[in-house]
């Protein structure tokens, strides 16, 4: 995909010419106050329900979107490094996302990925990419990229990272994190061969924590490709945005052109408020990141500070009407991500997927990248095998109604509610995993096959 | 003129800056026991911490009551320092700098955890993110800071929390700052084996490790290590 310079040079003039704010203002009177008289002018006040975290009203789900629409047009996003605001106009921001794609393809051969923009209930199965940027050992990296690639539901890969490369601490932002960029590029395609599935799309680039790794791995001659692998640009939560996320935008495009990810979070509880606030910000900073980044693909969901994560009911509520606004009001290739918190090795990290995916399947989106096994923050705390089965759920539960959906997600939100605040840390994958055989131990198949037969009891076509 | 605590509790909650710095000023002149009010407030904004915490109020409403408690505190401040030095000991406010290392530009851990240092009473110079590890030390000399705290949200930040403890010690100046780590995949194991001071789960924590640092009577390069309590 080509990017567009004139659009490009039109955004890094604006984050050079547009208001100044100071933190303070800017988050405070900006963010909070658009949001807050957004929820009020659209009568959104009270609409949650996290006990049906499913709505299914699509008069309700269109007027979020509206309201998101005009908070982007009012807040833009503002550039940490120079404090001026990347404002677009309601008819820019509508351009960028009319010139978004609907339809796109990645990877090569045999394992061509097509993304596409679903609607609500919609039968197309959406595309799952795992596993998120945890770190690994080094000499776990290639075996574990192998494991996942030998999963056949996993269609796109993006983790996990690393956190020493040739022994030596990555220090991020350092020249150690530019070799980093192609040196995982290397790792990966070595894992890919070994599983048989070269050609298999990736996403760019875990281990690169800020624009160097990037620089370092994508579109460069045995790096990252550009036509057959997609950039994530992770701009800052809560409407902020950086250098970082502007020169992976501008990597991409000296490099001849290929496809973003534009997605962050927002956080429930923070600047946007409750669940209304948070969803409204979602939309907003949804269709900043498709338009503002050229964006092939994008999605901001919420993140509960409250739990780190986004598998309670208010959080799941958000998720699902930002996800159905957007779905219902755009043509854009819709991504959303499901924060567990619990886990490897646990029932209650499958508990959580469940929720989650069968949740934003039902809601429309076209793509999610997972699993956040522990909350993603302890080195090798990731397996395949959740992976696997978040993405089974994920692609059975396309088709349902929002109503079947929310059934399903009531009766197995009860199963975690209680530890998301203490969410157990499971085991490592060198425990959970015979390294050998790259199988999982019989206990954790067990809890497995337990609670997808579960899921099947309750109605989500895993078999 | 007795002091009315439900004021103070009422304008802290609210966020309202002008009325606590009001009633600030009247603890100050007026009040009997200028300690009790700050006790007062200083459960107020505790209770605000935890609230916010629990999910049950949002970030706007706790920076604006962190403000508040700062408006209040900014007031009553010279009255406690100057009793302090009537009885003889030493109240100055500590000078704390934060930010969050190199590479990194997780803020929002960091940011809350100022907030509620800031709240309690703590000078807070925030250097904001991607601080580079000598920056940190050098903004300590240059604003009189006692404390330098280090937020890291990645693995592959982690190591520059470290090379500022390892740059205090090789240049033979362990003793001049008390320095805490904390973020999301920071144990405490990690900040005891990188030789830091100190290490807090969360923004309540921190506060009271600051507090702990502040009254140990002993300097930084020989104070035992603060982190997890064992259970
Ligand atoms: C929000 C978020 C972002 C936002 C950050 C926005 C912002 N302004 O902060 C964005 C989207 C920009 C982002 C980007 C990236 N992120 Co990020 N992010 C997160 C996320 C989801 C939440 C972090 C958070 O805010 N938590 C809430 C706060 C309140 O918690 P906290 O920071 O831990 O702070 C509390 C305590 O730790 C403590 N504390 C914090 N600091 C201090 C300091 C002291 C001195 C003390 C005493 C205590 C203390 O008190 C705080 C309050 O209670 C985490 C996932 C997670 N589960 O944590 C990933 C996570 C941290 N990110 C991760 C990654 C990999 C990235 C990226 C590299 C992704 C990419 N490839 O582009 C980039 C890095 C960009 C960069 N250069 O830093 C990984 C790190 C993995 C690892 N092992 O290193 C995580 C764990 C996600 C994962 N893999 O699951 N991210």
């Amino acid at each position: 995909m080509k990017l567009d310079l004139d659009r490009i040079l039109d955004v890094l003039d604006k984050a050079h010419t547009g208001p100044v704010y100071n933190e303070r203002t800017f988050n405070l009177e900006v963010v909070a106050k658009t949001i807050q008289e957004k929820v009020a002018q659209y009568g959104l006040t009270g609409t949650c329900d996290p006990a049906n975290p499913i709505p299914a009203d699509d008069d309700l789900a269109d007027r979020f979107y509206q309201a998101g629409f005009d908070a982007a047009v009012d807040i833009g996003l503002l550039c940490a490094d120079t404090n001026r605001t990347i404002r677009l106009s309601a008819a820019e921001l509508q351009a960028g996302l009319d010139a978004a794609p609907s339809e796109f393809w990645l990877g090569s051969g045999d394992q061509r990925v097509h993304y596409r923009h679903r609607e609500l209930d919609d039968p197309t199965p959406p595309v799952w990419t795992a596993p998120l940027s945890i770190a690994v050992a080094e000499d776990a990296f290639v075996p574990m990229v192998e494991a996942f690639a030998r999963v056949p539901v996993i269609d796109v890969l993006q983790g996990p990272s690393l956190e020493t490369i040739h022994g030596r601490p990555l220090r991020s932002g350092s020249p150690y994190e530019h070799i980093a960029g192609r040196y995982q590029a290397d790792l990966m395609h070595e894992g890919l061969r070994r599983a048989g599935r070269e050609g298999m799309p990736l996403e760019a680039i875990a281990t690169s924590t800020t624009h160097i790794g990037v620089l370092g791995g994508y579109g460069v001659e045995g790096g990252y490709s550009r036509d057959s692998d997609i950039v994530t640009i992770l701009s800052i939560a809560d409407f902020w945005t950086s250098y970082e996320s502007l020169f992976k935008m501008t990597q991409v495009y000296v490099t001849g052109g290929g496809f973003i990810n534009g997605a962050t979070w927002v956080m429930l509880g923070g600047y946007a408020g409750g669940p209304e606030g948070t969803a409204v910000a979602c939309i907003a900073y949804t269709l900043l990141m498709i338009s503002v980044f050229q964006g092939a693909r994008g999605g901001v969901p919420p993140f509960d500070l409250a739990y780190m994560g986004n598998t309670g009911g208010r959080a799941q509520w958000a998720l699902s009407m930002f996800d159905q606004a957007v779905t219902r009001n755009t043509h854009v290739v819709l991504q959303s991500v499901v924060n567990q918190v619990t886990g490897p090795g646990t029932k209650e990290l499958l508990y959580e997927s469940i929720v989650g995916l069968t949740n934003i399947a039902v809601s429309g989106t076209a793509n999610s990248v997972g699993v956040r096994s522990a909350g993603g923050r302890l080195t090798n705390y990731l397996t395949p095998l959740e992976n696997q089965f978040a993405g089974e759920v994920y692609k059975a539960a396309a088709g349902m109604s929002r109503e079947q959906g929310n059934e399903i997600v009531k009766r197995f939100m009860p199963k975690y509610a209680a530890v998301l605040s203490t969410p157990p840390d499971g085991r490592p994958f060198q425990e959970l995993y015979n390294l050998d055989t790259l199988q999982p131990i019989a206990e954790w198949r067990q809890m497995y096959e337990e609670v997808k037969a579960e899921a099947i009891d309750a109605g989500l076509p895993m078999d | 003129m007795a002091t009315d605590y439900a004021a103070i509790r009422e304008a802290i909650v609210d966020g309202d800056a002008d009325t606590a710095a009001a009633l600030g000023r009247d603890v100050a002149e007026t009040a009997e026991n200028a300690l009790e009010a700050v006790d007062t407030a200083a459960t107020v904004i505790r209770e605000v911490g935890d609230r916010f915490g629990a999910g049950e109020i949002y970030l706007p409403e706790m920076v604006l009551a962190a403000e508040a408690m700062q408006a209040f505190m900014d007031e009553v401040t010279p009255r406690l320092e100057a009793e302090a030095q009537r009885s003889g000991e030493s109240r100055e406010t500590a000078k704390v700098v934060i930010g969050t290392v190199k590479g990194d530009i997780h803020s929002i851990g960091k940011n809350i955890v100022a907030t509620m240092l800031s709240a309690s009473g703590y000078e807070i110079i925030d250097l904001g993110v991607n601080v580079v590890p000598m920056d940190a030390i050098s903004e300590a000399d240059r604003t009189g800071a006692s404390i330098i705290g280090l937020s890291a949200l990645m693995t592959t930040s982690m190591p520059y929390q470290k090379e500022v403890v390892s740059l205090l010690t090789e240049l033979d100046r362990r003793n001049d700052y008390w320095v805490i780590v904390g973020g999301g995949p920071v144990t405490s194991d990690y900040a005891d084996e990188i030789g830091s001071n100190g290490w807090a789960p969360d923004a309540a924590a921190a506060v009271q490790l600051c507090d702990r640092m502040m009254s140990s009577g002993t300097g930084p390069a020989t104070a035992p290590f603060i982190g997890k309590e064992e259970e």
